[in-house]
């Protein structure tokens, strides 16, 4: 009876029911299943383009990274670090600034490390107050010696003083040697990489060419000492 | 010769057939309209499927590439502490400091004639000469030449005479103050 009270009211009203029924299903179609999708769609593209980018940018780092040889790097970093270290390097300097002034002619008599850093310069520094004695003719090679030598040094105080009874002269210099620690973080994954550009380079053979204190060869065969079969 | 049409259907047939034509269209078009959304429903759904396996698959080539970069961490960190190192090189490298650069001048600009008792040039870079000086033309000459700013390169800002004295010898004994630009 219910069936057929329904049929009658379907067949009455069909040419309302149907289209009613059909807006209500594409309706659902298009809320539950076809936005959902294509915001989801939408947004997985930013993600996916996010991706492939960083993809395309990690790929080209590998590469780059795969083409520096590790022996020349590390050979490179020891020149680097030789030329501006990354700690107090009194001894390799108090030898360096020795050799310096006696190949410009003078003598040292007094050598003293500052007590304090320095932050005069850009970096950190550490004070070596060099008194030396020789001719004033040669104090400018003296000066420019010290200045250009690939330990980077700063000449910040300068006395000259001529004894009475004597051809000699004293100079009294104040040296500011620099150094700094090195960064705390070295870059991450996504990081880019630095390039080493020409005039890095340039700096590097130049560095090479002349090092301040020459960095220990890995190539060098230490001659074999005691006895090949130390139980005989 | 013109046809007569007759129609002898009740109207109420006439009428429910009318209704039924018309409902078979919009029926159709319900259909039609029912397939196209679940055309585009399924289509969404398979774009969607495809858009995460690329992105499972370049998630992966980023994972690996991570795992490379890893493994050559060390050349990283020699490159960038490298970097570090040469950017203060560069800056500092073979370029005088005030002190010496004054120091040249004034060694260029000074007469060989003239003694230099003292010299001292101090962090600021100002000058402190005590000079004996053999005649007052040599006297004359040295100030000339500090004063004169294309002689000395636009370095020197300001040259004081802090005392001057002539001794029984002739010589000017003189202290001078030079104020660095």
């Amino acid at each position: 009876m219910k069936k057929e009270v329904i049929a009658e009211v379907y067949l009455t009203y069909r040419l309302y029911i149907f289209p009613i029924v059909v807006a209500v299903a594409s309706l659902g179609l298009i809320v539950l299943i076809i936005i959902p999708q294509i915001s989801s769609l939408i947004s997985n593209q930013k993600v996916g383009d996010q991706l492939s980018h960083r993809f395309k940018t990690l790929e080209v780092k590998a590469k780059d990274l795969e083409t520096y040889d590790s022996l020349d790097l590390s050979q490179k970093v020891s020149y680097a670090l030789s030329a501006f270290p990354a700690e107090k390097d009194f001894i390799n300097v108090i030898g360096l600034i020795q050799n310096l002034v006696s190949q410009s002619g003078f003598t040292v008599i007094n050598l003293a490390l500052g007590s304090q850093s320095s932050k005069a310069l850009n970096t950190d520094s550490y004070t070596i107050k060099l008194e030396v004695s020789g001719s004033k003719i040669l104090a400018a090679n003296l000066f420019s010696s010290i200045e250009s030598s690939t330990r980077i040094m700063k000449i910040d105080n300068i006395e000259i003083s001529n004894a009475q009874n004597s051809q000699a002269t004293d100079i009294l210099i104040n040296i500011n040697v620099l150094y700094s620690p090195s960064p705390a973080s070295f870059g991450s994954i996504d990081s880019p990489l630095p390039k080493l550009s020409q005039k890095d380079e340039d700096l590097l053979a130049k560095l090479a060419g002349v090092s301040p204190f020459s960095p220990p060869d890995a190539n060098v065969q230490l001659p074999s000492r005691g006895k090949a079969n130390p139980f005989e | 010769m013109a046809h007569i049409s007759i129609n002898l259907l009740p109207i109420e047939y006439t009428q429910t057939t009318l209704k039924q034509a018309k409902f078979y269209k919009v029926q159709a078009l319900g259909i039609a309209i029912i397939l196209l959304m679940v055309f585009l429903a399924s289509l969404s759904v398979a774009l969607r499927v495809l858009q995460n396996q690329n992105i499972k698959g370049v998630a992966s080539g980023v994972s690996a590439q991570e795992q490379k970069i890893n493994s050559l961490k060390d050349k990283q960190v020699s490159l960038l502490l490298l970097q570090n190192r040469l950017q203060v090189i560069n800056q500092y490298l073979g370029i005088s400091s005030k002190q010496v650069k004054l120091y040249q001048l004034l060694d260029k600009l000074i007469p060989q004639t003239v003694i230099i008792n003292s010299f001292s040039v101090d962090k600021s870079g100002q000058i402190v000469i005590s000079a004996l000086m053999p005649n007052s033309l040599i006297l004359d000459d040295t100030l000339n030449n500090l004063v004169d700013k294309q002689m000395s390169g636009n370095m020197i800002s300001q040259v004081s005479i802090d005392n001057i004295s002539r001794g029984k010898d002739s010589v000017y004994r003189v202290s001078l103050t030079i104020k660095p630009l």
